[in-house]
């Protein structure tokens, strides 16, 4: 039996950091939703809040705390939301939300 | 009485908009006023009641809305594929109703922007009928770049058919909005000091539906289905569910299904009744629940009757009703796009046994009683008119 520590364990891969956090969002998407987990729905980085997965304005904020509770302020949530255009709210993804949270924390 | 004042209306073409007004203007003509309308003939002369004075406006050919837009793309969609073309298209419209009808007060809905538009051009006093409460929530404080987007549009508008040298939101007359709720169930806190809440105000339409009175059981409690009048292409999944659930419940639940687009296809059983239209106000004096999409009306009827709700939120300004009836506790949110017969039949449960659904529905319906609907509202713009005359010099001709 190899004793080869897994490569995760010493350095993070690229990607790890957008991956645990995407993990984390999905986490809390279930809190909010929890339809969701039971549905099976698969969160990825394209996943669009509204046009797939149905959020609405109320639910990003009830998402927004729990990200608020998850990585603390850390993250400024609140100067997310309110540097969105229009366009950008529409099309807003699990990954565009991912990369600004590991951009944050990193 | 006070000398008789002429109010001029401007409606989009919208039942859930010119249904209030219809009301607030059958209440100034029997107190002696004179009223009359600028909208689209076909909706204005339906809904006001016959013999009304209509000056009509042109709207923009195509005002179907994809009914699978959601969230912010639908919000995109109404100001910039509906509000602003619907402005231009009526404003030349409303120019006309004012030049032959000579107004004291134009009553401008929030949506028919031409009516707030044509008022400030001409010099017009103007009020603002405001038929839904999401404009005085803080939903987009959150979103100040969503905020200036609209903002812009209204600009745009002002700059080509309004007076550039206002600076107010068009959207709130600074001398009286009229907003058809009461703080008891909205959310007041960007709602302008110059707001007057007088609650629903209910037309006394004919209840023209056809109905069998003799299929409503005494014995069982009777719940309301309706999505409006806006939202016939969505509704087929959920109102299939809607039925399923009660019919879990047949021993004491019965149903009336608003099913306008056919998708239950008639069904007609000793529990399930879906009819094209219903007589929302005489079943409401009976029904124990209603379930809708929180459109602004359809909980503002429901209310006013007593009676709890179960909403599942489809879009526009309903995400933000669905939540004032849930902060005020006389009721219980779903997910429209995902609540299937358990989770509606959950809902239903908690509103018809637990007596704080109901118990807070009363608190709601005794504030609207105590506003005064249609007649305060009418006592309102009586006033802001006599206000007006006075601060004015006597009028000179309008351009």
């Amino acid at each position: 039996m190899t004793t080869t520590p897994t490569p995760d364990a010493v350095t993070p891969l690229p990607g790890t950091d957008e991956r645990a956090v995407l993990a984390a969002l999905t986490e809390a998407l279930h809190a909010v939703i929890p339809e969701l987990a039971l549905e099976g729905t698969a969160v990825t980085m394209d996943t669009r809040f509204v046009e797939d997965l149905d959020l609405e304005s109320i639910d990003l904020v009830t998402l927004t705390a729990e990200l608020g509770r998850r990585y603390g302020d850390r993250v400024d949530f609140p100067a997310f939301f309110a540097s969105l255009e229009l366009t950008e709210v529409i099309e807003l993804s699990a990954g565009r939300l991912v990369r600004y949270i590991a951009g944050r924390t990193r | 009485m006070r000398r008789p004042r002429r109010f001029l209306f401007v409606v989009p073409p919208l039942v859930g908009h010119i249904n209030p007004a219809a009301a607030v203007a059958a209440e100034l003509t029997r107190r002696g006023h004179r009223v009359a309308w600028a909208g689209l003939p076909g909706p204005v002369g339906e809904l006001a009641g016959p013999g009304a004075e209509i000056h009509p406006c042109e709207a923009p050919r195509d005002l179907h809305r994809p009914p699978d837009l959601r969230g912010a793309a639908a919000l995109r969609f109404l100001w910039q594929d509906f509000l602003v073309p619907l402005a231009t298209a009526m404003a030349p419209g409303v120019e006309r109703a004012a030049a032959a009808f000579h107004p004291d007060v134009i009553v401008a809905d929030q949506q028919a922007l031409a009516g707030a538009l044509t008022a400030e051009r001409l010099g017009i006093p103007y009020a603002t009928s405001a038929t839904t409460s999401a404009e005085f929530s803080a939903a987009l404080a959150g979103m100040p770049k969503v905020a200036e987007w609209i903002h812009g549009l209204l600009a745009g508008l002002r700059a080509t058919l309004g007076d550039p040298a206002r600076t107010h939101d068009l959207r709130f007359s600074p001398d009286l909005v009229l907003a058809f709720t009461t703080t008891v169930l909205a959310d007041a806190s960007a709602a302008p000091p110059q707001t007057r809440f007088v609650g629903p105000a209910l037309a006394r339409r004919p209840d023209t539906a056809p109905f069998p009175r003799e299929w409503l059981d005494a014995a069982r409690h009777t719940v309301l289905v309706s999505l409006g009048t806006a939202n016939t292409d969505l509704g087929g999944r959920f109102l299939t569910e809607c039925a399923a659930a009660v019919r879990d419940r047949s021993p004491h639940l019965q149903a009336v299904v608003a099913d306008p687009g056919g998708v239950l296809a008639g069904t007609s059983d000793d529990t399930v009744l879906a009819v094209p239209s219903m007589p929302q106000l005489a079943l409401l004096r009976r029904a124990s629940a209603v379930v809708c999409h929180a459109g602004h009306n359809t909980v503002a009827e429901s209310l006013l009757h007593g009676v709890p709700l179960v909403v599942a939120p489809i879009r526009d300004d309903q995400p933000v009703i669905a939540a004032q009836v849930t902060t005020a506790g006389a009721g219980i949110r779903i997910r429209f796009g995902r609540a299937d017969r358990e989770a509606v039949g959950a809902a239903l449960d908690a509103v018809l046994t637990e007596p704080g659904y109901r118990a807070a529905a009363h608190r709601v319906q005794n504030s609207f009683r105590a506003a005064g609907g249609a007649a305060a509202a009418a006592a309102h713009l009586e006033e802001t008119a006599v206000r007006w005359a006075d601060a004015a010099p006597p009028s000179a001709p309008t351009r």
